[in-house]
């Protein structure tokens, strides 16, 4: 009974795919994949294809392979195996349905976290190789439905969920209202022409978190940072391009980003609790501009609330009672080496900070980064069942004493809040600014 | 006998080192042009430090997650690599003969050690056999090229060995071994054997990414 | 006691038969290898009549040979009475090649020279337990 059951619930329905793949031809797959190989990809491409032993060291390293009991389709190699070396070794002859199939293992088996990087004893960089499938997937037109939606978005309003010009600052100065009935002399500084701060922060907290702008805002006002937020668009630091492959419009969106800090005669960027964006403006958008590094400082939240606390400029008045366990984001950890930081405000702003293990640059991947959660709806339950691992890292961390879960990046927060209600692990799940929010010493408020 | 093992073990030699050099050679320097045309930047990234870290690291048995995580192919691997590289080098016979042609007096070990080191590489390779067709992860991405590059590897080992032993066929297995270990050489630039020329580049490379840009280590 | 006597007597017969046949000098079959300290491979199997017969060897100068101090063969003379190591020892002095050395030489480099005769290790080096490796 249960073969029939398993079947359908792997037969995804995605427009994306669907139409896009009814449009292929042979000829167009052969063409595009040749093309993006021999124009776009170098000595890295060929060094990782040509060096692979084909050992399977990589396995381990992947969530997806551990979750789906050892299934070495999973495996991050097993994975390059269905896509890049088929295309390599039939040099692009590959039909629509190989694409299909190429689309699930890019898109929705791999979350370019790079932990099999840290595995392969050469060094061997498979994210990127199926950041490059994905590049093949853009130009084919078969990205899925959701995550190219908000690419749409991102190219139309230059923000990741349709946020329109004129909702942006409104949903500020609604937040800075909410925030004045508990501060009464906090502002939001709009377009604050050289503040040393400029503080940006990812569509979906205007769209349907405003109260993360609240808490920032009660942040930046107590620690008496001079700071500004930009009224243009350039606001939202995300990125699905960076995702989809389309690479282009990940320049765009990372232009209009550091233009709109430069245009305000910041000292830096600060970003909110968001992995994938750190990843876009610290690793990939500003390589595609032309800039090794960002051409404006980028300060990502962990290191900006550690700065804050260790020169004492937010005091903690009260720390949060409830034990608390740390995930570490893969892109501001295995990609930024925030994880000392990280303790340090944990440790700063909690009573206990239990560890999961792995921890650290090893800690298993939330499964909802690398645009995967971003895919949508008909790819949860692959999601959710490709991270078995993590349930069980988690229950470990509970049964050692953890209620709370802290996870700055909001793909984990988003992620990890399937996965503890699927496997019914019942703990709570919280940004650093949702406890730092609450445990602050806060002078100016009217009740405290 | 005669004219065979003087072309075996005159111009062949010859013939395979050229191509194991020159073949090496190109391999290494238009994968360096190949970033130097199209991906320039890889050069800046590039950092002396991070890359001696991350290589030092990964060449020390244990001092990486995933080798402690894999004890027994850990063991085997280093063992197999060093004396792969390590025997052939310094095997007493190879040591004389080195001396009889060029007046070198190449330093030697004992032909007990050379044997014992030849069975670890005989060992090793059937370890890896046993990887390739057991364990589902590995089988899954093998291929024929990988058996053919494993038997290239074990051929002139064992060859050697039993030539070394004089069990059987003697004079034949000689020739044996020595083209075999000629072929082992050629093969290296144009098989995935040139995993040797390139794995420390991609291992530098990943290196530096990960000490200079992400603050993190890869191990 | 008789008994005793009779056993020591049968195993000195033997041993005297068995160190006669090994150091016979009618009767050359290996290379005398007792000059190496700690030799690594079986002594060379050499008859030395039958040898010299197959490669109808009429001088003995030509492998006993013996050179000046400026490294040049002195044709006249010949050096049979002499072990090999009496000159070369394990390690090479000035022109001297080292024993191993010039035992390859003068054996090896003959047969490449001739194209006949063995040239691979195991050809001369037989594994024999016999021979007391």
């Amino acid at each position: 009974m249960s073969e029939p059951a398993k079947k359908e619930q792997e037969k995804v329905v995605d427009q994306g795919i669907d139409v896009g793949i009814a449009r292929l031809t042979e000829d167009k797959i052969k063409h595009t994949i040749n093309s993006v190989i021999k124009v776009e990809t170098g000595a890295r491409l060929k060094a990782y294809v040509e060096t692979c032993i084909h050992c399977g060291l990589c396995s381990e390293a992947c969530h997806y392979y551990l979750s789906q009991g050892n299934d070495p389709k999973f495996s991050p190699v097993g994975k390059v195996k269905q896509t890049m070396w088929e295309m390599l070794k039939k040099k692009g002859k590959v039909s629509p349905e190989f694409m299909r199939r190429a689309v699930e293992i890019a898109h929705t088996e791999c979350n370019l976290c790079k932990r099999c990087a840290q595995y392969c004893p050469f060094g061997i960089d498979i994210a990127y190789i199926m950041t490059v499938v994905r590049r093949i997937i853009h130009k084919l037109g078969i990205t899925p439905l959701y995550i190219q939606d908000t690419a749409h978005s991102h190219s139309v309003t230059m923000n990741q969920m349709w946020v329109k010009d004129d909702e942006w600052p409104d949903t500020l100065q609604w937040q800075e209202e909410e925030a004045q009935a508990e501060i009464p002399t906090l502002r939001i500084p709009l377009e604050k022409e050289g503040a040393d701060i400029m503080y940006s922060v990812i569509a979906p907290e205007p769209k349907f978190q405003a109260q993360l702008i609240y808490q920032a805002a009660v942040i930046m006002d107590v620690a008496g940072v001079n700071w500004t937020m930009p009224a243009t668009p350039g606001w939202d630091n995300s990125d699905m391009a960076m995702f989809t492959g389309d690479n282009e419009l990940m320049g765009r969106l990372k232009r209009s980003h550091f233009e709109t800090a430069a245009r305000l005669k910041v000292k830096k960027i600060v970003m909110g609790e968001c992995g994938h964006a750190f990843r876009s403006v610290y690793d990939m958008g500003n390589r595609w501009l032309g800039w090794k590094m960002p051409p404006i400082p980028i300060v990502h939240a962990i290191e900006f609330y550690y700065e804050l606390l260790k020169a004492g400029k937010i005091k903690i008045a009260k720390k949060y009672a409830t034990p608390v366990t740390l995930h570490d984001p893969c892109n501001v950890v295995r990609g930024g080496g925030l994880e000392e930081k990280a303790r340090y405000v944990a440790h700063a702003i909690c009573e206990e900070v239990i560890e999961m293990h792995p921890n650290r640059e090893h800690n298993y991947c939330c499964c909802a980064g690398g645009g995967v959660i971003n895919c949508g709806p008909p790819y949860k339950m692959k999601r959710i069942k490709g991270n078995k691992v993590k349930a069980d890292q988690l229950f470990r961390a509970k049964t050692d004493g953890a209620e709370t879960l802290i996870t700055p990046c909001h793909n984990c927060h988003s992620g990890l809040h399937d996965i503890v209600t699927h496997y019914e692990i019942g703990m709570d799940i919280k940004f650093f600014g949702d406890i730092i929010y609450e445990a602050m010493e806060k002078p100016g408020a009217i009740d405290g | 006998m005669h004219d065979v093992y003087n072309f075996v073990s005159g111009p062949l030699v010859w013939v395979a080192f050229i191509v194991f050099i020159a073949g090496s050679l190109y391999r290494v320097i238009s994968l360096i042009m190949l970033v130097n045309k199209k991906e320039k930047f890889i050069f800046d990234y590039m950092s002396f430090k991070y890359s001696l870290r991350s290589i030092i690291r990964w060449s020390i048995p244990f001092a990486t997650v995933n080798w402690r995580k894999h004890p027994v192919l850990t063991v085997v691997t280093f063992a197999f690599h060093i004396c792969l590289i390590v025997a052939p080098l310094f095997i007493l016979a190879h040591s004389v003969l080195i001396d009889e042609s060029w007046n070198i007096s190449w330093w030697s070990f004992s032909d007990t050690i050379g044997d014992i080191m030849t069975v670890i590489v005989i060992a090793g390779s059937i370890f890896f056999l046993i990887r390739r067709v057991v364990l589902p992860e590995v089988k899954f991405v093998t291929s024929a090229s990988d058996y053919v590059i494993l038997a290239i590897v074990a051929a002139p080992f064992i060859t050697g060995f039993i030539a070394y032993h004089q069990w059987f066929a003697y004079p034949n297995m000689m020739i044996f071994h020595i083209i075999s270990g000629e072929i082992m050489l050629m093969a290296i630039p144009f098989t995935r054997l040139r995993h040797m020329l390139l794995s420390p580049f991609t291992r530098a490379y990943m290196g530096s990414e990960f000490g200079g840009v992400r603050h993190s280590k890869d191990w | 006691m008789k008994k005793r006597t009779i056993f020591i007597a049968i195993l000195l017969f033997f041993s005297v038969f068995v160190f006669m046949a090994a150091y016979s000098q009618e009767d050359i079959k290996f290379v005398d290898n007792s000059a190496f300290a700690k030799p690594e491979r079986a002594p060379s199997l050499f008859a030395h009549d039958e040898h010299n017969e197959n490669a109808e060897l009429e001088e003995c100068s030509e492998c006993h040979h013996v050179y000046d101090e400026d490294g040049k063969k002195i044709e006249d003379e010949s050096s049979e009475d002499q072990m090999c190591s009496d000159c070369h020892a394990e390690k090479a002095s000035g022109s001297k090649l080292a024993l191993m050395k010039a035992f390859h030489t003068n054996c090896k480099g003959c047969h490449v020279k001739e194209k006949k005769g063995p040239v691979m290790c195991g050809e001369c080096h037989v594994n024999n337990p016999a021979a007391g490796k």
